[in-house]
């Protein structure tokens, strides 16, 4: 199952579905990342962690655990 | 509603997504006379105000934190929506004005959609109009307001246009309560998922109807097809139209890169740190001189005497005490203000959230540990955007550590005795040095007392880190100069009567009871040793030295007497209290020179008790040094962490472990050093 945490830099993909168990998931869902939108990743700096995507046109920065519960 | 009967001036309550234009809409509305407390970052309490009489609507405004939905994550979040349902002092508002950034429209309208259906009386702000047309489109505020059934309004914040509309908006709105019965709130409780997504779909329509293109991207000489076609096929194909800011994207290509990026934070760090101590130190020379000079012409106007050794001495110097940071204080927040109005301090925080969060932190510490150099007041009340208690808990803890303003007089004094004075550039090194070590001390701390942090309070395992990085732009300069002076002028009002009151108090406690003290007399002794003898005999026979001589023992093993005794513990009520009661304990009022200078010749001269050994050597003044460092002297930190955690046992945890730490790190440097053979 790939999730927001595997894009690589530049990489774009279509939210699936949102992981409901993830502690995360409500607050993600709040601020739009919905299924069916597009997301990218724009940035990935040092560390790889957290990331920069973009979604609805902002950029959030979103730790690759909180990422993980984004389903692409 | 009891509470609106109550309260007889409307009120109307802002609230808006963080970086929405919230504030600078709250500015336009309330003038400057608003009570609030803000620190840069964000609004961390709310603050309220009467609209401008010069706006003719009789109404109170009120602005709290940012807030993305109506269920709250963390607890700046949480005091907005409780101040929305129910203000304990205001009640429910009559109105809600909610700010939408309509470059973000989808995300922003999704509390707009709450807030509705809570039947809250919506009045929808609609700003950063100017971003959305640079992106090639515009919006439609008579469709929104059809479709979502409330008023909108557009206002421009850079120029105040639409104000004026705005505020007749909310005038008609004010008549129309008064008529219709108001429909009791709905509390949002947490969406299900399906639901949620609902809301989602119904917003993503809305946002088809209302926003249009404008052809103005065409204007620049060639009409770029390929454009064109791009947003043709995107808007066909709904909802994902709008892209992020494209300026933006490219500066964080630097900012955020692997390399760059880190060497970029560490250049701001270092620049920020290097400014306050160039920028603030000849200004703390001139209130310094400034005082010195008040003090001495007070002893020329008044004569001598205890009416003028009262105000010169006491409310003078004490006076000065309180202001001599000042200038540290508003240079971290201004720069900490231009930061955050640029950007750049959320992309700050999501480079060392990875670090920090190895020793028990969040990215989100970033801001209040970066105010904690300023004050741990406002810093603590900073860390309210940390969404896990115990992340939160634990900045509150190492705040202390973090080298506040008032530390710097004192390290300015304990360095001007320690350095030559022809070197003064070895001062600056050294001061850089205690810096670096109180930071790498507090991440030891912060480290270990992490590996105990379950004891220290229990929560589940759900931190994160989501934060949105704001599209970067121009700081606006009288923004943040009025938020900067906002906040030193809060910080002199809060801490300065406490201060003046201590240094007030060690007046009284070093002139009394012996004011005038009987000395021998003999024709060989002249006047002026007289005086001397006199005010010698005077300080050592009053309350301050009976006080003294009690932790003398204490004081004894890290090589200082009764006297610096005094001074630490008055400092334990506020650190900045230590150069002004030095002074008033090592008597210093001589003719044509600086106060830091005669407090600095009498601490070359002074020994302890009667013997020849002198107090102030470099192994005690080190000492000293370091006990600074480490020691949690500040009542009012105390105060605000046992309020912001909600109990006692946050602040006497770090009384206990800072002065500990304190004392036994000062023994080790006075005792090691000694052992070196440094005196």
């Amino acid at each position: 199952m790939k999730t927001a945490s595997d894009l690589k830099i530049g990489e774009k993909a279509i939210i699936k579905d949102i992981d409901n168990s993830h502690f995360s998931s409500h607050r993600i869902l709040e601020i739009g990342f919905t299924p069916g939108q597009e997301i990218q990743l724009v940035s990935s700096p040092l560390f790889n962690d957290p990331i920069a995507l973009m979604i609805r046109g902002s950029i959030i920065a979103i730790r690759k655990s909180d990422a993980r519960c984004i389903i692409i | 509603m009891s509470s609106q009967t109550l309260n007889k001036i409307p009120l109307i309550s802002l609230v808006g997504p963080p970086n929405s234009g919230k504030t600078t809409l709250f500015n336009y509305l309330s003038g400057k006379k608003f009570k609030t407390v803000n620190y840069p970052g964000s609004t961390v309490e709310y603050s309220i105000s009467k609209i401008l009489s010069k706006h003719a609507v009789n109404a109170d405004i009120l602005d709290s934190p940012g807030i993305i939905s109506l269920i709250p994550s963390s607890p700046d979040e949480q005091l907005s929506v409780n101040t929305l349902y129910s203000h304990p002092k205001f009640g429910k508002p009559d109105i809600v004005a909610v700010t939408v950034d309509v470059s973000q429209l989808s995300r922003h309208l999704y509390l707009v959609k709450q807030l509705l259906e809570s039947n809250f009386k919506v009045v929808v702000v609609l700003t950063m109009t100017d971003v959305l047309y640079k992106k090639g489109f515009d919006i439609s505020e008579n469709k929104l307001s059809s479709i979502l059934n409330c008023k909108v309004v557009r206002v421009n914040g850079k120029t105040g246009k639409g104000i004026d509309s705005l505020l007749t908006v909310l005038k008609e709105s004010l008549n129309e309560i008064e008529k219709d019965s108001a429909a009791s709130l709905i509390k949002a409780d947490k969406h299900h998922k399906t639901k949620l997504l609902e809301s989602y779909s119904e917003i993503e329509k809305i946002e088809k109807e209302v926003l249009f293109e404008t052809d103005q991207k065409s204007t620049n000489g060639k009409i770029d097809i390929q454009k064109i076609n791009e947003s043709i096929v995107v808007l066909n194909s709904a909802p994902k139209f709008l892209k992020a800011d494209e300026t933006s994207l490219k500066i964080d290509k630097f900012i955020l890169h692997k390399f760059w990026g880190l060497i970029i934070f560490f250049l701001i760090m270092a620049l920020t740190f290097t400014s306050i101590f160039w920028l603030a130190a000849p200004l703390m020379d001139l209130v310094n001189d400034g005082f010195s000079f008040l003090s001495e012409n007070a002893f020329t106007l008044l004569g001598e005497g205890l009416i003028a050794d009262l105000i010169a001495n006491g409310l003078i110097s004490g006076l000065g005490s309180v202001l001599v940071f000042l200038p540290q204080i508003l240079i971290l927040f201004l720069i900490l203000g231009l930061l955050e109005d640029s950007g750049y301090l959320a992309r700050g925080a999501m480079l060392i959230d990875k670090p920090l969060s190895k020793i028990g932190l969040n990215g989100k510490s970033f801001v209040p540990l970066l105010s904690g150099f300023a004050c741990a007041i406002p810093a603590m009340m900073a860390t309210r955007t940390i969404t896990n208690k115990r992340e939160r808990f634990l900045t509150i803890f190492i705040i202390p550590l973090m080298s506040c303003s008032a530390r710097l007089p004192v390290y300015a004094l304990l360095i001007a005795f320690l350095i030559p004075q022809e070197t003064p550039w070895i001062g600056g090194l050294l001061l850089a040095a205690i810096y670096v070590f109180s930071i790498t001390s507090s991440i030891i701390i912060a480290a270990i007392v992490n590996k105990f942090s379950n004891r220290l309070v229990k929560e589940k395992d759900n931190t994160s880190f989501i934060l949105e990085l704001p599209a970067y732009r121009m700081p606006k300069p009288m923004r943040v100069i009025q938020e900067t002076i906002k906040n030193g002028k809060q910080y002199v009002v809060k801490a300065g009567p406490v201060i003046l009151f201590l240094s007030l108090l060690i007046w009284i406690l070093t002139t009394f009871p012996n004011y005038d003290p009987v000395v021998p007399v003999s024709p060989d002794v002249s006047p002026e040793q007289t005086e001397i003898l006199k005010s010698n005999e005077r300080m050592s026979t009053s309350y301050a030295a009976y006080l003294g001589k009690f932790i003398e023992p204490v004081m004894a093993p890290l090589g200082l007497d009764w006297r610096v005794g005094v001074s630490l513990i008055a400092t334990f009520a506020a650190r900045e209290v230590f150069v002004s009661s030095m002074a008033l304990i090592f008597k210093i009022t001589e003719e044509g020179d600086d106060m830091q200078n005669s407090i600095l010749n009498s601490m070359r001269e002074a020994k302890i008790g009667d013997s020849d050994q002198k107090l102030f050597t470099t192994a005690t003044t080190a000492g000293l040094i370091v006990f600074f460092v480490f020691a949690l002297q500040c009542l009012s930190t105390v105060a605000i962490a046992k309020k912001e955690t909600g109990s006692w046992r946050i602040p006497v945890l770090q009384v206990v472990v800072f002065t500990a730490l304190a004392y036994v790190f000062a023994f080790v440097t006075v005792n090691g050093l000694r052992a070196f053979g440094v005196n």
